[in-house]
C-alpha cells in the first residue's frame, strides 16, 4: 500500500461531507420525515391529493438517514485498499486537509477520539503536539509510513488506520517530542502499547455488539431445576447469555479454556483442579470456560454446548453450615442436583478448604472423592498452590484423582493487558479514568509492595485504591503512589517524588538535616547520604535493599542515633525503624524465630519488615549472632528478599540496613590514641576483623560501606550536651518553662560525663541526676512556673551533687 | 460526485448491507426459538421433573415411569407449540424481509410514484 493520501477519493468526500454537516443533516432528514409523513397523511385525510406526492417524499430523507447510519457514519475500508484513503478510520479523514504537513496531522488527530485518548491517558496535550510537529507537508511522508508499520503491528488487526496510531505515529516520528515523552515518564514503546490500548477498545466494543446466539428459549427445558444451587452458587453462565464479558483473552488462559474444554470433552474423569496462587487468574478462566461453551458461535462439543456453569464459594458454604454434619448434607444436595438436572458444571473456589480440617475448612473430601473419581459430575475446582501440595502430601488418593491444570501469574505485558481492561468496569463505576503511567506505577509498585496474593489480583487491588485519590476525576501515577503510601503508611519514594523540590533539597542537604540531630561522624554521615542520593535519583540497584551497612565502634558514639537519623529524615518519623538485637540469636535454630510467621511472632524480622517495608532495619550486636543467622542474612544483603518460615518473599528492597558492631572497639580507641585518622586504619581494621575470625570475609564484602565510628572527644560532648539540653527543652514545652546552662556548667557535665568507652552515654545520665533534677525540685517548690526561664549555674550543678555521683 | 457516492452505496454496498443484516435477523430468531433443538429434544422430560424411583416393587416403578411419561408429554406439548410458533414467526419475517428487499432499488423512485398517485388517483376515497 502506499503511504500517500488522495485528497479527492471516494471516501474522502465522503468523510469530509460527513465531519462537516453530516449529524447535522442526518437530524433534519429525520425531522423532514416525520413532518412530510404526519402532512402527507393529514393533506390525504382532507382529501388533497398532494398529499400522495408528499408521502412519497419522505422516503429520500429516510434513505439519507439510512446511508449515514450504515455507510457515512461508518465508513468502512475500501476492498483491496491501495492508498491511505482507503484504510484510514472515517473522523480522521473527514478532518484531514489536503496535503497535510505533520504540525496539520497533529491538529487534526486532537479533533478525533483516538487523538482525545492519548490527551487523556498520557498527557499529550493537544496543545504541544502541533507546536512541536514540523510544518512542511513532505515531512508527512514518513510519518504515513510509520503509522502504516504500527498499523501492521497491531495485534487486533483492525480494519481501519485509527488516529490513535497516526497520533503514535506523530509522536514517534517528531524528535522534539523525546525530551517531553521522558517528562511524562514514557518510553517510544509506551507509545505504541498506547495504540494497541485504543485499538484494543474498539475491538472490545466491537465484539460486543457481535450478534450472540446462547441457545434461546428451550435451551433448558430438557433440564432439572436447582433451587439450592440457585440460592448457594452463582451462575457464570447467566450473564454471558445476557452480555459478553470484559476477559482478557490471554493466549495463556485460551490454552488452560482448550484443556478444560477437551477433558469434559472426552471420557475419563471429568474433573479439573486449577491449581495457581490466590489473584493468578483461575476464576477468570473459569468465566472464559463458561463463556466459551454458552457462545453458540464457537466450536465446542455437544455435550458442553449450553452447559451452565455455577459457582461455589468453598468458604460461604462451610460459614452457611453449622457443622461437619450440616455441611456434609448441604454439599451432599448440591452435587445430588447438579447430577440430575444434567446440565450443571460445577466451580468450587477455594475447594482446598474442603480437604482439610482446620480454622475455616472442613475436610469432606469422602464425599466429594467418589465424585470426582466417578466421573458422574463434572467439576472444576481451584486450588491455592501451597495448600494443595499439603493436601496432596496427606491425601496422595485424592491428589492422583484430579485433572491438575496449573495457572502460572501472568507476566507484566499480559498483566498491563488485562488491566486496560479490568480499569473499564472500575471507571464506570467509580467515574474517573486512569492514565497509562498509572497502570505502569500501579504494576511496578504492586509488583514490589503487595504481598500474599499474584499478579494480576494485586494491581488490580491497587487501582482500585487509587481510584480513590484520583484529582479531577483523573487517576494518576501519583495517585498510586498515594494510595499505596496510605494503604503501606510509608513513603514509597522513587522518581516520582524526588521530582518535588522540598523532596530534591532534602537530598542535596541530607548531613545538614543528620547533623542537626548528631555531632561529628562525618564519614559515616557522608556515606550513608551518598547513599541515599543514589537511591532517590533512581541509580541504585533496585534488587537490594537502598543501602547496606555495617556500623563498626566502640557503644555511645551514635552508631543507633544515625540510624534513628535516617528513619527520621529519610522515612519520616523514628517509629520508621526496625530494630532486632542479635546477641538474642545466638544459637543457630534462633533462625526460625528471624523469620517466623507474623502470625504466630509479630516481633520476627520478617514480619516486622513486612509490616513496615519503608524502614531502617538496625541489627544491633551482629558479631554475637549465630553463623546460620548471618548466612539467613546473606540473602538480603544480596537480593534484598528474606524467605520466612512459609517461604513467602519478604522484601527489603526499601529498607536501609544497618548492622552495628562493637567488635574492633578496642582496636579503634588504640588507633585513635597513637593519632590515626579514620580513613588510615579502616581498612586495617575490617583485615583485622577478618584474621581474628571475628567476621567472614564473604559477609563483610557484601556492605555497601563498612562505616567505623570513632570515640567522641570532650569537644564533640560538648555539643552532645547542647542536643541533649534540647531535648530536654522539647520535654518541658508541655509546662511552658525553658532551661539554661551556663558554658562552665557545661563543661563540668562533660568532665564528669566523659568515659572513652562508653561514649555520649554516661553524659545523658549525668544530665538527668543535675539538670533535671534541678528543675524538677524548683517546678514542685513552684519556684519555677509556666512562662518563666531558669539559668543554671555551675554552682548549681555543684549543689545538685550529681556531679560528684559520676565520679564514683 | 457526493450523489453519484450515494447512489453507488444504495445499489451495491447498502443493498448487500440489507441482505446480510436480513441473515443475522434469521439466525438470531432461530437461535431465540431454538426449532432444531426443540426438535431434537421433543420428547425429553420436561425440566427433568419426575418421582425418584423408592423401592424396586413394581408399583413403585411403574409409578416412576408414569411421571416420566407425563413430564414427557408436557415437554411435547410445549415444544410443539413452540416450535409452530417460531416457524410462523420465522416465516413471516422472511416475507417482510425479501419485500423489503425488492423494494430497496425502486425506493429513490416512490416520490415518483407519490406523483402518478396524486395526478392519477386524486384523494384516497377515489380508491373506494
Amino acid at each position: 500500500m502506499e503511504p500517500i493520501l488522495k485528497f479527492r477519493s471516494m471516501r474522502g468526500v465522503k468523510a469530509r461531507f460527513n465531519a462537516r454537516g453530516g449529524r447535522f443533516l442526518d437530524l433534519i432528514a429525520v425531522a423532514l420525515t416525520i413532518l412530510l409523513l404526519l402532512g402527507g397523511a393529514a393533506l390525504l385525510i382532507l382529501a388533497e391529493p398532494i398529499g400522495w406526492l408528499l408521502l412519497g417524499l419522505i422516503t429520500w430523507p429516510m434513505m439519507f438517514h439510512i446511508w449515514k447510519v450504515h455507510d457515512l457514519g461508518q465508513l468502512p475500508p475500501t476492498k483491496n485498499p491501495q492508498n491511505l484513503s482507503d484504510i484510514l478510520e472515517g473522523d480522521l479523514l473527514g478532518v484531514l486537509p489536503k496535503d497535510p504537513s505533520p504540525r496539520d496531522l497533529a491538529t487534526a488527530v486532537m479533533k478525533t477520539n483516538g487523538g482525545r485518548f492519548f490527551f487523556v491517558r498520557f498527557g499529550i496535550s493537544a496543545q504541544f503536539l502541533p507546536d512541536l510537529a514540523s510544518p512542511e507537508p513532505a515531512d508527512s511522508e514518513p510519518i504515513w509510513a510509520e503509522t502504516l508499520k504500527i498499523h501492521e503491528s497491531l495485534p487486533d488487526k483492525p480494519e481501519t488506520i485509527s488516529a490513535a496510531t497516526l497520533t503514535a505515529a506523530i509522536v514517534r516520528m517528531t524528535p522534539a517530542m523525546k525530551d517531553i515523552l521522558s517528562a511524562l515518564h514514557l518510553d517510544e514503546d509506551d507509545i505504541v502499547n498506547g495504540a494497541e490500548w485504543f485499538s484494543h477498545l474498539g475491538a472490545l466494543i466491537r465484539y460486543h455488539d457481535e450478534p450472540k446466539l446462547t441457545g434461546g428459549i428451550a435451551r433448558d427445558w430438557d433440564f432439572g431445576y436447582i433451587p439450592t444451587l440457585q440460592y448457594f452458587g452463582v451462575n457464570l453462565s447467566a450473564k454471558y447469555s445476557a452480555s459478553r464479558s470484559f476477559n482478557t483473552h490471554l493466549e495463556s488462559h485460551q490454552e488452560l479454556v482448550a484443556s478444560i474444554i477437551n477433558t469434559f470433552g472426552s471420557g475419563g474423569r471429568q474433573n479439573v483442579a486449577l491449581i495457581g496462587p490466590l489473584g493468578a487468574g483461575k476464576s477468570t478462566i473459569v468465566d472464559s470456560f463458561a463463556e466459551t461453551i454458552m457462545d453458540g458461535t464457537n466450536k465446542i462439543p455437544n455435550n458442553l454446548r449450553f452447559r451452565q456453569v455455577f459457582a461455589l464459594d468453598a468458604a460461604s458454604l462451610i460459614s452457611a453450615a453449622s457443622g461437619r454434619g450440616q455441611i456434609e448434607s448441604l454439599v451432599n444436595n448440591l452435587l445430588v442436583e447438579a447430577h440430575e438436572a444434567k446440565n450443571i458444571i460445577l466451580f468450587l473456589d477455594n475447594a482446598q478448604l474442603f480437604f482439610e480440617d482446620d480454622t475455616g475448612s472442613v475436610d469432606i473430601s469422602n464425599i466429594l472423592q467418589p465424585v470426582l473419581e466417578g466421573g458422574v459430575l463434572r467439576l472444576i475446582l481451584s486450588l491455592d498452590e501451597q495448600r494443595f501440595l499439603q493436601i496432596s502430601q496427606a491425601k496422595p488418593a485424592l491428589a492422583a484423582s484430579l485433572n491438575r491444570l496449573q495457572v502460572e501469574p501472568p507476566g507484566r505485558d499480559d498483566v498491563l493487558k488485562i488491566a486496560e481492561d479490568q480499569i473499564i468496569s472500575i471507571e464506570f463505576q467509580r467515574k474517573v479514568t486512569f492514565m497509562y503511567q498509572a497502570l505502569v506505577e500501579a504494576y511496578r509498585l504492586s509488583e514490589r509492595y503487595v504481598q500474599d496474593i499474584a499478579q494480576p489480583e494485586r494491581m488490580i487491588q491497587l487501582l482500585e485504591s487509587a481510584a480513590a485519590q484520583a484529582e479531577n476525576g483523573l487517576v494518576t501515577a501519583q495517585s498510586v503512589v498515594t494510595a499505596i503510601e496510605k494503604t503501606l503508611g510509608v513513603k514509597v519514594g522513587g522518581s516520582v517524588d524526588a521530582d518535588e523540590p522540598a523532596e530534591r533539597e532534602m537530598l542535596l542537604n541530607l548531613e545538614n538535616l543528620i547533623h542537626e540531630r548528631m555531632i561529628n561522624q562525618t564519614a559515616a554521615v557522608s556515606a550513608v547520604s551518598a547513599a541515599l542520593r543514589r537511591a532517590r535519583a533512581g541509580v541504585r540497584n533496585e534488587n537490594r535493599p537502598i543501602g547496606t551497612f555495617l556500623f563498626l565502634g566502640p557503644t555511645g558514639v551514635g552508631k543507633t542515633e544515625l540510624a534513628k537519623s535516617l528513619a527520621a529524615v529519610y522515612f519520616g518519623g523514628e517509629d520508621h525503624m526496625v530494630r532486632i538485637d542479635l546477641n538474642e540469636y545466638v544459637r543457630s535454630d534462633d533462625v526460625a524465630r528471624l523469620i517466623a510467621d507474623g502470625a504466630t511472632d509479630p516481633n520476627s524480622l520478617s514480619a516486622q519488615v513486612q509490616k513496615n517495608p519503608f524502614s531502617v532495619v538496625l541489627l544491633d550486636e551482629i558479631e554475637k549472632a549465630h553463623e546460620s543467622v548471618l548466612t539467613t542474612l546473606l540473602q538480603v544483603l544480596d537480593e534484598g528478599i528474606l524467605r520466612d518460615i512459609n517461604n513467602r518473599e519478604i522484601s527489603f528492597r526499601d529498607t536501609i540496613l544497618i548492622t552495628t558492631s562493637n567488635a574492633g572497639a578496642d582496636r579503634i580507641r588504640e588507633y585513635i590514641d597513637k593519632g590515626y585518622k579514620l580513613e588510615q586504619f579502616s581498612d586495617q581494621l575490617q583485615d583485622e576483623l577478618i584474621s581474628t575470625q571475628e567476621f567472614r570475609p564473604e559477609f563483610l564484602n557484601r556492605f555497601d560501606e563498612i562505616v567505623v565510628f570513632r570515640p567522641l572527644t570532650k569537644e564533640e560532648l560538648l555539643q552532645i550536651v547542647d542536643l541533649i539540653l534540647d531535648g530536654v527543652n522539647k520535654n518541658l514545652e508541655v509546662q511552658k518553662v525553658m532551661v539554661t546552662v551556663d558554658t562552665d556548667a557545661k563543661q563540668a557535665l562533660v568532665d564528669a560525663g566523659y568515659d572513652p568507652r562508653l561514649g555520649a552515654r554516661p553524659l545523658r545520665r549525668v544530665v538527668q541526676r543535675t539538670v533535671e533534677n534541678i528543675v524538677a525540685e524548683k517546678m514542685l517548690k513552684r519556684e519555677l512556673v509556666a512562662g518563666s526561664g531558669l539559668r543554671i549555674t555551675l554552682e548549681d550543678l555543684q549543689d545538685s551533687g550529681g556531679l560528684k555521683d559520676n565520679s564514683q | 460526485m457526493l450523489l453519484v457516492g450515494f447512489l453507488g452505496w444504495w445499489y451495491n454496498t447498502g443493498w448487500r448491507g440489507q441482505v446480510s443484516r436480513i441473515g443475522d435477523t434469521m439466525i438470531r430468531t432461530n437461535d431465540w426459538f431454538s426449532i432444531p433443538l426443540l426438535i431434537k429434544t421433543f420428547f425429553a422430560p420436561f425440566r427433568q421433573i419426575s418421582a425418584n424411583e423408592i423401592g424396586n416393587d413394581i408399583s413403585s416403578s411403574f409409578r416412576a415411569w408414569s411421571d416420566r411419561m407425563f413430564s414427557r408429554m408436557i415437554g411435547a406439548f410445549m415444544r410443539f407449540f413452540m416450535i409452530i410458533f417460531g416457524a410462523i414467526t420465522l416465516v413471516l419475517i422472511l416475507i417482510i424481509s425479501l419485500i423489503r428487499l425488492i423494494l430497496w432499488p425502486i425506493f429513490p423512485l416512490v416520490p415518483v410514484i407519490g406523483m402518478a398517485l396524486m395526478l392519477t388517483v386524486g384523494t384516497p376515497w377515489n380508491l373506494f
